[in-house]
């Protein structure tokens, strides 16, 4: 993959995390911009092409949560948040406002390579996203247009709701869906709080995909936030 | 029978011969004078309305009436002297006059009676506006409870007292007693808990005690106190005093109402307000914790990689980046332990799915020590227990990396997860297949900061902290936890418990 090519901005206040980020980002050869504060991202999002952010959200204009509803408005380019505040609400409200990845400091330059590789295949698959053809991710394949499952290319038989599930996870996959959002697309709005039958439905897909639950390979459980489909 | 009562007794008679006397001898000055009877028997007539309206009750007036038409025959019809008479038409006198009489005297003692009435009304009146007036105005229990024994005594002219119940319903130590009109004292009671059961026994509207009668003071959902009159002003209270002592009780039953409910609502905003500023500063601690920590691992994480494996500083880095590492774990254990050593921790508790906790805390360990096989095994089906997810993966974090650290890379370590169907909890087993623990560390395992003395060299990676923290979480949570060595080789075994349902009481450390 050309990584070469994309563009990333990264705003951030403090000086040593900047520096370790754009490091490590120079190192796989991605050209980025840095931003200090919340009207310098923005002006950057407006005047020049970015493909991906990465947002802190404690600076010291305007808090975080805002850039992203902002550039929400407008754009839906790859938000990933490094950020120190570790509440899950708060992990869960900026997924819900529109970023795509979440990550928690201290966190190592591999964590944060690996989210950005995801955000930038995302980047890949758009354009694409209607597209009814069938999605891969090791061992498992679903087939959108025929609403079929393999598993290690045997038919794989899952009820209508485990299939809107992992089908939902596919869509977004590499992405931290929130329990809310999860439970918003596939029981509907007035749903919202039944998390109960949401682990329970995991858990029966997971017992059909994975080896060994306790050790999952594809669906990996953010406790208190939500759920995500590895995408390698 | 106290002393006005007493009083009223000789009084009231001496009342009905004097005036009656008086008016007998107006009546000798009249026949003398050889007035018309007439003016004889209206003076009679005005003597018994004067002692009706004077007396109290029917019962004298009456007597007077019968009395002065007797007096009348007495002295001044022919013959003198004697209670016969010539005159067959003077038994008309005497009929209508005896009438006459009684219909004055009731008249009279009607409206006596209804202006005493209306006397004490306004006073029972007064009473309950002054005491309610001044419950109003009080701000503490104290000032409740003086107002209110200060005003019942006056009331009732005695030595009035109030014994307040907490919130418990439990009765005080100490009750407050009108000592003299400006004075009020404590006196301590001898038996608190006899006190309490004697009052919930209580049928009647009030209890009697070898120095009291007690009443209690009900308030809305339980018994707020009790009001003790002295047993001699009590036995000698009226029916109407009865129902004024009632009305002023009921008063101070809704003024010490209205002060619970406030000083609960005072006490739980306070709570909240506390509970907010104690959030927010852990928030603030753990962010401001986090930031730097991530500067130094991201940097040493950066040297290493600018380096390799045989320089020098890649060590050095590497070393930097594990204490910042290890600071990052001590940084996370204490800030749950702040949480947890309040005392007030609100468990965020919902069923949670066993193999999600589990997955969640391996992924972490695995990231951390990729070179180490973490074996699981667990029922097929899904197990869903209440829980804190994030606190329980701590637990787990916390034993994985503590049996880690005394495993070799290559040695087995297990977790598993059981279903015990007759106590109800589930059982987590981790075990490790290291050196085992030292018989003189095991009763210390669980303490804060204590770190194994057998292993100085290596003792800042004890934590010291990441198994009190295990101890409490799983103590929060209504559960148990052990460490041993394990039976059949070397190496150690922690095993916790966490109750499958959700407990009605949380016992917190």
């Amino acid at each position: 993959m050309n990584s070469y090519h994309k563009n990333i901005l990264v705003v951030e206040d403090d000086p040593q995390i900047r520096n370790f980020i754009c490091y490590s980002l120079k190192q796989a050869e991605f050209r980025y911009i840095t931003a200090h504060t919340a009207q310098d991202a923005l002006s950057h999002l407006i005047s020049e092409q970015i493909d991906i952010m990465l947002l802190d959200l404690g600076l010291p204009d305007f808090d975080g949560m805002d850039v992203i509803k902002k550039v929400r408005e407008w754009s839906d380019l790859p938000i990933i948040v490094v950020s120190a505040r570790d509440q899950d609400s708060e992990k869960a409200a900026a997924l819900d406002l529109g970023a795509d990845d979440y990550l928690t400091k201290p966190f190592s330059a591999t964590e944060l390579m690996a989210r950005i590789r995801v955000a930038v295949r995302h980047l890949h698959m758009h354009g694409k996203e209607n597209q009814q053809g069938a999605l891969t991710v090791g061992g498992l394949t679903i087939e959108m247009d025929k609403h079929l499952v393999y598993l290690h290319n045997k038919e794989l038989h899952v009820t209508p709701m485990e299939y809107s599930l992992l089908s939902l996870l596919f869509k977004n996959i590499g992405k931290v869906l929130t329990t809310s959002a999860i439970l918003k697309e596939i029981w509907g709005v007035g749903y919202g709080n039944d998390t109960q039958a949401l682990r329970a439905l995991m858990a029966g897909l997971r017992r059909k995909i994975e080896k060994n639950p306790a050790k999952p390979r594809y669906i990996i459980t953010e406790i208190g936030v939500g759920y995500r489909l590895v995408d390698e | 029978m106290n002393r006005r009562d007493k009083a009223r007794m000789v009084v009231q008679p001496l009342l009905v011969v004097g005036l009656l006397s008086i008016s007998s001898g107006i009546g000798y000055a009249f026949h003398f004078s050889e007035f018309p009877e007439t003016n004889i028997v209206i003076t009679y007539l005005l003597a018994v309305h004067m002692i009706a309206w004077l007396t109290e009750g029917f019962l004298w007036g009456l007597l007077s009436s019968v009395i002065a038409t007797f007096l009348f025959n007495f002295f001044f019809t022919e013959p003198y002297l004697t209670f016969s008479v010539n005159d067959p038409s003077y038994i008309i006198t005497f009929f209508i006059m005896t009438v006459v009489a009684l219909i004055t005297s009731t008249i009279a003692s009607h409206a006596q009676k209804s202006a005493l009435d209306a006397r004490q009304k306004e006073t029972e009146t007064k009473a309950v506006y002054n005491l309610t007036n001044h419950l109003t105005d009080a701000s503490n229990i104290n000032d409740i409870v003086g107002f209110t024994v200060g005003e019942i005594s006056t009331c009732f002219g005695c030595r009035a007292a109030c014994l307040c119940f907490d919130e418990n319903g439990n009765s005080e130590r100490f009750f407050i007693q009108q000592q003299t009109e400006s004075r009020q004292v404590r006196r301590e009671i001898e038996n608190p808990e006899e006190i309490k059961r004697r009052m919930e026994q209580l049928k009647t509207g009030y209890e009697i005690g070898s120095e009291f009668y007690d009443w209690p003071i009900y308030g809305y959902e339980k018994m707020l106190g009790m009001i003790r009159i002295p047993i001699k002003t009590a036995q000698t209270m009226s029916a109407a005093q009865t129902r004024l002592l009632r009305s002023m009780i009921e008063s101070v039953a809704l003024a010490m109402d209205r002060l619970r409910a406030s000083e609960l609502h005072n006490r739980s905003r306070e709570e909240t307000v506390q509970e907010r500023y104690r959030a927010n500063l852990l928030r603030a601690i753990s962010h401001d914790l986090r930031t730097p920590l991530s500067g130094i691992m991201g940097t040493s994480e950066m040297i290493m990689d600018m380096s390799t494996q045989t320089d020098p500083r890649y060590d050095l880095a590497s070393a930097i980046h594990k204490d910042a590492d290890w600071l990052h774990s001590l940084v996370e254990n204490i800030l749950s332990l702040t949480r947890l050593q309040e005392g007030k921790l609100i468990l965020n508790k919902q069923p949670e799915a066993v193999e999600e906790v589990l997955a969640g805390a391996i992924e972490r360990i695995s990231k951390q020590w990729p070179e180490y096989e973490i074996d699981v095994s667990m029922p097929d089906e899904l197990l869903m227990i209440p829980m804190d997810a994030k606190l329980i993966r701590q637990v787990l974090i916390n034993l994985l990396d503590n049996a880690i650290k005394h495993t070799l890379p290559d040695g087995d370590i297990h977790i598993s997860v059981e279903k015990d169907e007759n106590s109800h909890f589930a059982v987590f087993k981790i075990t490790d297949s290291g050196s085992g623990i030292s018989q003189e560390d095991l009763p210390h395992l669980f303490q804060m900061f204590y770190t194994s003395r057998t292993q100085i060299a290596d003792a800042k990676h004890g934590i010291g902290l990441g198994l009190t923290i295990c101890d409490a979480i799983i103590k929060a949570h209504g559960g148990t936890i052990e460490a041993k060595n394990r039976n059949d080789r070397t190496g150690a075994e922690f095993t916790f418990t966490l109750p499958m349902e959700v407990q009605m009481y949380e016992q917190l450390s």
